[in-house]
């Protein structure tokens, strides 16, 4: 590549970002595959719309992974959340007060829970994985004791129905409440010394705690923000839906943590991008919303999912020197040379 | 026991060269039937590699093996294994979630048509057990053993397949005193069944004990063999040193500081790992903790820099007693270069600059803010005070090599203003090079009048940087060296148990 195309700024961010060059070539390939039809306006919002809602519980779950942990309960948190803005609407009306009471409450849960996931997490040795996978369990029979099991249903109120349904220079509102988010996230894991330390962390718990970093509270506030993002988005889902239900967002946090993986977050904590992580996210979003306009039939996504998660991992695990895989391909290329 | 003389095993003339070193030059080493032969030695003597060559991991590259009079070749560890040689590993290797005989047969398990027979397992290894009347039981699961139960279920594992000669290096290192005991206890009947055993320890006392005979490496070469008549401690520590070891490096002309205190710890004890520890160390000084792994110097340490917690006494910094937190001794102006700075040290996967900032966000940030250029500043700073290599602040910790890793853990604390630094085995796996640039960044520190606390096991790197050394074992000071010459062999004894000048019983 001749040396002034290198310098071009655009193509300096492309080439630091190989995500952003396949959404690229997706996005393209589509659109012809589509005679067009994928690269419309009305078609890529629908996209945005359709990914600002991981997008939202991505910025948070992500902490949780960058910390060196994993939290499957932003689907569980969302669905509690969703469900208490619900229930106070319904029971104490819509006045400004009471909304604003609803979304604290809301809000509130996912930062307990949040909270209560941290303090276990930091200070015991126990699989987030596994604990989270739990609690996700738990938080949904919660959900459905406070719902009743019924389907709730948000009338007439202004700031749900507004977040909803409005759109500012065309673009649905949760977009830009993921933006807002996504903004946040980078800001504090690049500009903060909790964004250092979360890195750190992740990276080698001992060493940083050696070094002074309060790591137990560094987890702490990574399982609340998580826990906290995904009230948010719980609430945004609501707002869309105008209802709540015993099961919304559920099994979200697959294709939460899906995007993290394959946005390049690494599992092992420690390295990653929160913008790497969106980026995986509209991968994800672009090729289901291509595969349908394609016409492959629904039984074959989840499959294709799958299976570009497995290249996503397979990424992850070949880039550690000493890994099996990495001596694999190292002998591959060897052999080649 | 030294009736029987007949040989089980002879090397002669061994050779391993490592690109252009000779490792191993000439050496002849050979084990009596039923005998305990200890193989000594400083650290690159060549006592690994020639173990390493009778094992099958290394081949060699001259002389002859023999084996019960017939010449062997050992390429592999499957023809040690077959020749009836055996490795207790460090590491254990054991399955903890299975019983002693699944253990002892896995790979070898007896079968009927393809069953697994339980019955006829249990009672092959009972046979076993009760045949050399080692205290643990065929169906006991392994994890709820004691550390020295483990280590006999490896030693019944050799037995299980013949071997009819065991290596165990340093078996005692993770053992207790009295778990120490009963393995000499083992290691006596394995003797007396006619089982030959190689020894290797840097336990001087428990070796004089129990061998039969003792071979000395030095420099690769046969410094020497004793029959157990013939062993005198103080001659056996000068074969190991060797005689034409320059004056410099073998010893050190110490001196007490007259400068002020700044760490002073009163009757320091964890129950368990060390007991009434007592030292103060000045500004300006380096106070080298000297003695055998284990022996309860790292925990001390890290105590002082809390880290560890402790049961009793005073620590007392700038003459206040102090009950010390990581973040209060960070703020205190306190460093620590841990032990293992792979698994304590860094996090591999961000840059020196990110690694050495982690501990002046108490001096860079704003408002919990963080500016790049000020990381940055750190880093270039870190890198020019430690001459790291490459001198690129960006690289990832995780790709430099360990000398220059260490360097990066030295930045982390060299870039802020340091009262006090904790030093843990600073230049383990470290080339020689970088060796000498990391003592030389010692004596700065010291010369700029921070207190140095170093843990050190290297003989010559204690000799190197002490100003004052004390030489602790199994948890306790046992000797000090203030003032005058303090030799190699000195502190070899000391560590090892014999404290000659000392009258402690």
């Amino acid at each position: 590549m001749n040396e002034k195309l290198k310098n071009n700024p655009v193509m300096k961010v492309l080439l630091g970002n190989s995500r952003l060059i396949v959404l690229l070539i997706m996005v393209v390939v589509f659109t012809v595959l589509t005679s067009g039809k994928f690269f419309t306006y009305k078609n890529l919002i629908n996209i945005l719309y359709a990914v600002s809602l991981y997008g939202i519980m991505i910025t948070g779950a992500a902490f949780a992974v960058l910390v060196g942990g994993i939290d499957r309960t932003v689907s569980g948190n969302a669905a509690l959340s969703g469900a208490v803005v619900a229930m106070t609407i319904l029971t104490r009306g819509v006045g400004g007060g009471n909304v604003a009471l609803a979304i604290f409450l809301g809000l509130g849960c996912g930062a307990l829970s949040g909270l209560i996931h941290g303090l276990i997490l930091s200070r015991f040795n126990i699989p987030a994985f596994l604990l989270t996978l739990a609690t996700n369990e738990v938080l949904y029979g919660i959900v459905q004791f406070v719902t009743g099991n019924q389907l709730i249903y948000i009338r007439e109120c202004a700031l749900m129905d507004y977040i909803g349904q409005v759109r500012w220079l065309g673009i649905p509102i949760p977009v830009y409440i993921m933006i807002a988010c996504v903004i946040f996230s980078y800001i504090v894991l690049n500009h903060t010394v909790y964004g250092r330390q979360i890195y750190s962390v992740g990276g080698n718990r001992i060493s940083s705690e050696l070094s002074g970093v309060p790591a137990r509270r560094d987890i702490l506030i990574a399982y609340i923000i998580s826990g906290f993002m995904g009230a948010l988005a719980g609430f945004v889902l609501s707002s869309m839906n105008q209802q709540a239900s015993s099961t919304q967002a559920k099994n979200y946090e697959n294709d939460v943590l899906a995007a993290i993986v394959v946005g390049g977050v690494s599992m092992r904590g420690g390295s990653g991008t929160i913008q790497g992580a969106i980026l995986g996210a509209f991968l994800i979003g672009v090729i289901g919303n291509g595969m349908t306009l394609i016409g492959v039939d629904a039984i074959y996504h989840n499959m294709i999912k799958g299976l570009i998660i497995i290249a996503a991992i397979s990424i992850d695990m070949a880039s550690v020197p000493g890994s099996p895989l990495n001596n694999f391909l190292r002998k591959f290329k060897k052999k080649k040379a | 026991m030294s009736e029987n003389k007949e040989l089980l095993f002879e090397m002669k003339n061994i050779e391993k060269i490592f690109s252009h070193v000779h490792a191993l030059d000439h050496v002849n080493f050979d084990v009596r039937k039923g005998e305990v032969h200890a193989l000594l030695g400083e650290n690159g003597a060549g006592k690994s590699t020639l173990i390493k060559i009778l094992t099958g991991v290394y081949t060699k590259d001259g002389g002859q093996i023999y084996m019960d009079g017939k010449e062997i070749e050992i390429n592999s560890r499957e023809d040690a294994a077959n020749a009836g040689i055996a490795v207790i590993f460090q590491e254990l290797s054991l399955i903890p979630t299975l019983s002693v005989y699944q253990n002892i047969l896995l790979g070898k398990e007896i079968s009927k048509f393809g069953f697994i027979s339980d019955s006829a397992e249990k009672k092959q290894i009972q046979d076993l057990i009760d045949h050399y009347g080692f205290p643990v039981k065929a169906t006991d699961i392994v994890e709820t053993l004691s550390v020295a139960q483990k280590q006999m279920v490896e030693i019944l594992k050799a037995l299980a397949t013949d071997a009819k000669l065991i290596i165990m290096d340093e078996p005692t290192a993770s053992l207790s005193s009295r778990e120490s005991e009963l393995l000499f206890k083992i290691i006596n009947q394995l003797r007396d069944k006619g089982v030959s055993i190689i020894y290797i320890s840097h336990r001087l006392e428990e070796v004089f004990n129990l061998s039969d005979r003792i071979t000395i490496l030095r420099d690769g070469k046969n410094a020497g063999v004793i029959e157990k008549e013939d062993i005198v401690p103080s001659e056996v520590v000068k074969m190991m040193i060797g005689k034409e070891v320059s004056e410099s490096t073998a010893s050190r002309t110490l001196k007490t500081s007259d400068a002020e205190t700044v760490l002073e710890v009163k009757h320091l004890t964890h129950l368990g790992y060390y007991d009434d520890v007592s030292f103060e160390v000045k500004k300006g000084e380096v106070l080298v903790l000297t003695g055998l792994v284990g022996s309860g110097r790292t925990e001390v340490v890290r105590t002082i820099y809390g880290a560890d917690p402790y049961d009793s006494g005073q620590i007392l910094f700038e003459g206040k007693p102090i009950k010390p937190t990581i973040s209060k001794s960070v703020t205190n102006g306190f460093g620590l270069i841990p032990e293992d700075r792979r698994t304590q040290g860094f996090s591999p996967l961000l840059s020196v600059t990110k690694n050495v900032a982690l501990t002046s966000y108490d001096k860079i940030a704003k408002s919990g803010f963080v500016k790049a250029s000020d990381e940055d500043k750190l880093g270039e700073k870190a890198v020019e005070l430690t001459d790291l290599r490459p001198a690129n602040p960006k690289v990832k910790v995780g790709d430099l090599s360990g000398g220059n890793q260490q360097k990066a853990v030295l930045g982390k604390w060299l870039t802020r203003d340091l009262k006090v630094i904790l030093i843990d085995e600073p230049t383990v796996g470290i080339d020689i090079g970088a060796k000498d640039e990391i003592y030389n960044i010692i004596e700065g520190l010291a010369s700029q009048g921070v207190a140095v606390l170093m843990v050190s096991s290297d003989i010559a790197e204690v000799l190197r940087v002490a100003h004052r050394i004390l030489v602790m074992r199994e948890g306790r000071v046992i000797k000090e060296f203030n003032d005058g010459v303090a030799t190699q062999e000195d502190i070899l004894l000391a560590s090892s148990g014999y404290v000659e000048n000392q009258e402690e019983a």
